[in-house]
Order: structure tokens, then C-alpha cells, then sequence
């Protein structure tokens, strides 16, 4: 029998199907668009052919609580911590950083949140602001790791509004800042936004679905943060947890 | 007939709290049509007992501010104000008060009224901030009335004599040119009167807060946020003491029969900041569904005055006014908090960054953190606004709010 977690995200859902052991074995991700059942039915369409599905699935994210079948509902913030702390033990800070939210949370030695914080309602250091800019500019942002690393000097984008940041880099590129230089600036720019939400005194865990797109990104905050890791698929780690909560 | 509603069980004062509300429109009315008396209008923590005392009938613009809020017509005003000049990120409780004035609307509309009162002189205080001064303004521009203002120092660390002074005096300059308004002479007896009333108002409410002390509490924030109306806007009437009179004794009898306002309170919050007026219903149901009471807050607690005294109606009343929250110092904020903590058995802390309110934002210059390290209670902060709805991302704070709920289950 297997168990589905459901992270129903504001850009994209995540599900994880869970052995008797609480292991991941499979996972999936697809656009969460405005249907969030339509979402769900991918997830448990994609795992359900093969495996005996144990209902009610688990979820968290802004759809959480959208679902036509039987579900838990669970705060996204408590389930990544749980997830977290079932893979490192330990006391630590995380940064995730999702399309709509970047969020930092501070996990103590029990596994407990000790603390949380949220973005402000603004688009700057989040994925939003990523996808914006790419968008703006015709690049994939799954070409953002890549360009990155062909940086040869940082360009500071100051904006804190992902439209001046627009403004701010057309700026650039009539001054000759080169692609990948405006892209280190882009991503030292959700760096400056995300860790201005607390002050970093641990072990440092990226997760999210930027941490997990964008390779680059978590090399730079390993300059700024020795004691730092990002898991792999960081970004269904929610959905994982959901699962670890009522397990 | 069920006095519960999702979960949130009604007080019966509600129907006593209409009519007292209502009695106050209407004398505010009748002045306005018979032009029988004076009216002032004057902000929510200003001299409204030296108003009421030499005669006028008080209008409070910001409790109308709340009344846009409440009624969620403020993101349909504020743009009026902001295309005047006045900038989005002012006082929401300005730009949607002038925003209506400007479309001729007015929830007292429904109350009879063709707009506003119109008002013989404006009086603020800067206790709070400097804005209603600019706000105040606007008007006596429009209506070519007087205003005067007691300048209040903001972010009084140590209250010394020399601020209190300061601010009697500017009370007591004030009376030669309300008189002249008038055309009575100030009497100092009715001062003392209208002060001792006032002072037993207070009293009153504090006591109606502290019954929140008692677990599970018979009242929450939200609550008190439509009954604190009396002690804004009757602060110094006989109407404000009978008014808490009534709901004091419901408030002791719910604790005598054991009603509580969250029907199953599990955790106890502090409420800093202003409330989210256009959200009060659903944030009522929200916590009220999640077993938690917020049972104090900054803002209910900012209207209580005890310190007025009518032996020293002048000196007491600067006293009081200069004591207010609001106007201190975040190391004096942080000793008020910390003794409330305490007081009411808080389990967590939810801090309101409005938007548009920074005195009014106790979070912006490390005071979560600091009283954290002292006494180690959990705290949220969420943004929003107290107009502004544009301001607040409700799914956001929802999940914020939830998470903090099982945080601080998960120390229990």
C-alpha cells in the first residue's frame, strides 16, 4: 500500500508516493493552473496504474483544503520541517523559496519550529520574480544556471519591485551589462530578499522549487553560508512531509 | 434563538451597544440639521472631554475611517484622495475618510445622514501622528473653519514634567479659542465632571479588557473592536459609563456560567497593531475554527485613560494623553507588552504590519526580536492594512496564521 503527499503550490503541484517505510519512490510535478482537483488527479493518475493507493492523500500549499476526495490538509511550513529534519537531525535554519513564497524557518534540536517568517506581499525574491524576468527577457529560466556561470562581474539590480527590476536592467543593457552578468545579478537579488528575512545562524537548508532549478543559485549562497546544502528535489520535500506528519 | 454563529457566539450587549451608537449619530444629526449645538470634530485620542465638556457634540473622522474599513468601501474611496495628491501609502484612514467626502458618500448615509457633519472647528492632538494634522486640514480648508492641535511629542521615552507641562498648557490655550466657537465660557467645574465621567468610562472598559484574563476568556479581540466604540467616540459621557456598565456584567456572568468567546480556547494570542477592519468577520471565524482567542491587544488597550483625574482635570488630562501607547518609546512599549504577556497567560504574539499605519506597527524596529529574547513567547507578523485591502494577501497570511497555531501547539 502506498500513500500520496500533495503539495498544491501556487505555480506548481507536487506529489510524492510513499512506501510502508516513508520512503519516496516516486514523484511528479505539473502545473497547478486554476483547477487544484484537476492538479491532484495528475499526481494520483501518474501514480495510481501501478500502486494500491492508500486514501486520503495528504496535502499542503494554497490548495490544500480544494480537493473533491477524502484528504489531510497540512500547513506547508510544518510538513517541510518535518521532511527536513527527517533527512539531516538536526538543528537548522531553512530557506525555501517557492513561485509565490519565500519562507524561512527555524527548526530546533527536537525537530520543532522554533520560528517562521514569509515574504512580504511582493514578488521580489521569489520565483515569480525568476519567471518574470525570464520571461521579459527570452531566456528559459532553466538556462539561468547555465549563463550564470559564465558571470565575469556581479551587476547589482537594487529593485525591490520585479517591474522597476525590468526597467532597471534595460538600463543595464544599454550601459553593455552582458546576459550572464544580469543574471548573477538576478539571483544575487532573491538571495539579498531571502536572507534579509532572518538573521542565518546554523546549518543552512535550501529547498524549493527555485533551489532545485537553479544549480547556480545554491552555489552562491554556499559563498555566503559554508555550513549550507540544498537536498535533492528539495521542491517536494512539502509533499513528503505531509505524509511524515500523519505517519 | 441561537446566539451562535460559525462557532462564534454573539454578545448580548450588541442590541444596547446599536442603540447607544446609534443615540450618539442621532444627536450628531440633530445638531447638524438645528444647528442646537456646536460640533466639533476631533481625533479618536484627543481632548474630547474638554470638547464635550464646553457643549459641543464630538465627531470622530477616524471611527469614521473604521466605518469605511468595516464596510470594505475604502478600496473604492481611497483612489479619490490618491488622484488629489494624497499618496497610497498615507494613513488608509485618511485617504478613504477624504476619498468618501470627495464621491459624497458616507456609510452615515445609512443612518440619515446626507454626508458628514459639518464641523464649527477641528481639534486634533499629535499623539498618535503627525498625519491627522495634514488630514484635519484638508477640512478646514474645505469648510473655512478653525483648527487647532495639541502638538504631542511622539516617541516619549521618559514621561518628564517638562512634556506634560507643555502639553496643559497647549490644552489650556486651547480654551479661549473654543470659546470664542461657543460663544460660552469655559466652566471648570463641567470640565471636572466630563473628566471624572470619562475616568469611570475607562475604568470600566479596562475592566471589560481584563476579563479576557479569565481562561477561557469571555471576549476576544474582535469583540472588542465594535464595542470599544463608546469609549472612542463618548469617552467623557454618562452614555460610555452605562454603556460598560451593561457589558461588564455580561462579560462576569459568561465567566460565572462558564461561556467562553472561542468555544474551545486551546491558545491565547496577543493582537499588536490595528485590526484589518475589512476582515473582522472572517478572522473571527479563522481563529474562533482554530481553538484560539485572541484575548488583548494594543489596540483596544489604547483607550484606556485612568489616569484622568477631575481634582486636576488639566494636568491629568495630559497626563493621560502623553501615557498613551502609541506615542512611546519602543523600550516603554516594551514594558507595557511584557507586563500583558504576563497578565493575560499569552501564548503567542501576532504582530500587524499595516501598510499604511507605522505608528501603529510595533514591528518595525526590532521589538518583536527584542521582547522575544526576553520572554521567549513565539511571535508572528503578517502584512496588511486597516483600510487598505489592497495591502494584504489573505491566503498568505492564512497559512501563516494556521502554522503559527500548530507551532505554538507543538510546545504545549
Amino acid at each position: 500500500m502506498y500513500k500520496i503527499g500533495i503539495d498544491l503550490g501556487s505555480s506548481y503541484t507536487k506529489g510524492v508516493l510513499i512506501d510502508d517505510n516513508h520512503k519516496i519512490v516516486d514523484y511528479y510535478l505539473t502545473r497547478t493552473g486554476f483547477d487544484f482537483q484537476k492538479a491532484a488527479n495528475k499526481i494520483i493518475d501518474k501514480f495510481s496504474p501501478n500502486n494500491k493507493i492508500l486514501f486520503p492523500v495528504y496535502t499542503c500549499g494554497y490548495g490544500r483544503d480544494e480537493l473533491k476526495i477524502p484528504f489531510v490538509a497540512n500547513s506547508e511550513i510544518m510538513a517541510l520541517s518535518k521532511a527536513v529534519f527527517a533527512i539531516y537531525k538536526k538543528k537548522c535554519s531553512v530557506i525555501d523559496i517557492g513561485g509565490q513564497d519565500t519562507k524561512y524557518i527555524k527548526i530546533n534540536d527536537l525537530g520543532q519550529v522554533d520560528k517562521f517568517k514569509m515574504n512580504r506581499k511582493c514578488a521580489a525574491g521569489t520565483g515569480s520574480f525568476i519567471e518574470e524576468l525570464a520571461f521579459r527577457m527570452d531566456v528559459s529560466p532553466l538556462e539561468f544556471s547555465n549563463y550564470a556561470k559564465q558571470a565575469t562581474e556581479e551587476v547589482r539590480i537594487n529593485s525591490y519591485c520585479t517591474v522597476f527590476a525590468i526597467s532597471e536592467i534595460i538600463g543595464m543593457v544599454k550601459k553593455g551589462a552582458t546576459l550572464p552578468n544580469i543574471i548573477m545579478g538576478i539571483y544575487n537579488s532573491v538571495i539579498a530578499r531571502s536572507i534579509e528575512l532572518s538573521p542565518i545562524e546554523d546549518f543552512l537548508v535550501l529547498t524549493g522549487g527555485i533551489p532545485a532549478n537553479h544549480s547556480f543559485m545554491i552555489k552562491l549562497f554556499q559563498k555566503k553560508f559554508v555550513n549550507c546544502e540544498s537536498p535533492e528535489n528539495s521542491q517536494f520535500l512539502a509533499a513528503w512531509g505531509c505524509v511524515l506528519l500523519n505517519s | 434563538m441561537s446566539n451562535e454563529k460559525n462557532g462564534i457566539i454573539k454578545l448580548q450587549s450588541v442590541d444596547f451597544l446599536r442603540k447607544t451608537m446609534g443615540d450618539y449619530f442621532n444627536r450628531l444629526k440633530d445638531a447638524t440639521e438645528t444647528k442646537n449645538k456646536k460640533i466639533a470634530w476631533c481625533t479618536s485620542v484627543g481632548p474630547a472631554e474638554l470638547l464635550y465638556s464646553m457643549g459641543f457634540e464630538v465627531y470622530f473622522p477616524e471611527n469614521h475611517g473604521a466605518m469605511i474599513g468595516a464596510s470594505k468601501m475604502a478600496d473604492k474611496y481611497i483612489p479619490s484622495a490618491v488622484a488629489l495628491g494624497y499618496s497610497p501609502d498615507i494613513c488608509s484612514y485618511l485617504t478613504s475618510d477624504i476619498g468618501a467626502f470627495l464621491q459624497n458618500e458616507t456609510p452615515l448615509q445609512k443612518s440619515g445622514f446626507k454626508s458628514v457633519p459639518k464641523p464649527d472647528v477641528l481639534v486634533y492632538n499629535t499623539n498618535q501622528c503627525h498625519e491627522v494634522g495634514d488630514w484635519f486640514s484638508f477640512y478646514a480648508r474645505h469648510f473655512n473653519v478653525p483648527i487647532f492641535g495639541i502638538n504631542t511629542p511622539l516617541w516619549i521615552n521618559e514621561l518628564t514634567p517638562s512634556i506634560v507641562n507643555s502639553v496643559v498648557s497647549q490644552f489650556k490655550n486651547l480654551v479661549p479659542e473654543l470659546e470664542k466657537v461657543t460663544g460660552q465660557k469655559f466652566n471648570i467645574e463641567k470640565f471636572r465632571e466630563t473628566v471624572a465621567l470619562s475616568h469611570d468610562g475607562c475604568v470600566l472598559w479596562r475592566k471589560v479588557l481584563e476579563t479576557a484574563i479569565h481562561k477561557p476568556s469571555p471576549i476576544n479581540f474582535f469583540d472588542a473592536t465594535i464595542h470599544m466604540g463608546p469609549i472612542v467616540v463618548m469617552r467623557g459621557t454618562q452614555y460610555a459609563v452605562d454603556y460598560y456598565k451593561v457589558l461588564l456584567a455580561e462579560l462576569q456572568d459568561r465567566i460565572k456560567n462558564g461561556i467562553s468567546a472561542v468555544p474551545s480556547e486551546k491558545l491565547r494570542i496577543y493582537w499588536d497593531g490595528m485590526p484589518l477592519w475589512y476582515k473582522l468577520s472572517s478572522m473571527a471565524k479563522l481563529f474562533s475554527n482554530l481553538d484560539t482567542c485572541i484575548v488583548a491587544s494594543t489596540y483596544c488597550n489604547s483607550w484606556i485613560f485612568d489616569d484622568l483625574n477631575p481634582e486636576d482635570p488639566f494636568g491629568s488630562s495630559a497626563l493621560a494623553y502623553c501615557k498613551l501607547f502609541i506615542v512611546r518609546s519602543d523600550a516603554e512599549k516594551q514594558k507595557v507588552l511584557e507586563k500583558l504577556m504576563v497578565d493575560f497567560s499569552i501564548d503567542g504574539i501576532i504582530y500587524h504590519d499595516a501598510k499604511t499605519c507605522g505608528r501603529n506597527s510595533n514591528n518595525r524596529f526590532g521589538l518583536p526580536t527584542r521582547l522575544n529574547n526576553q520572554n521567549n513567547i513565539p511571535y508572528l507578523e503578517i502584512n496588511g492594512d486597516l483600510c487598505d485591502s489592497r495591502c494584504y494577501s489573505e491566503e498568505q497570511s492564512i497559512i501563516a496564521i494556521e502554522t503559527f497555531v500548530k507551532q505554538l501547539l507543538s510546545r504545549k
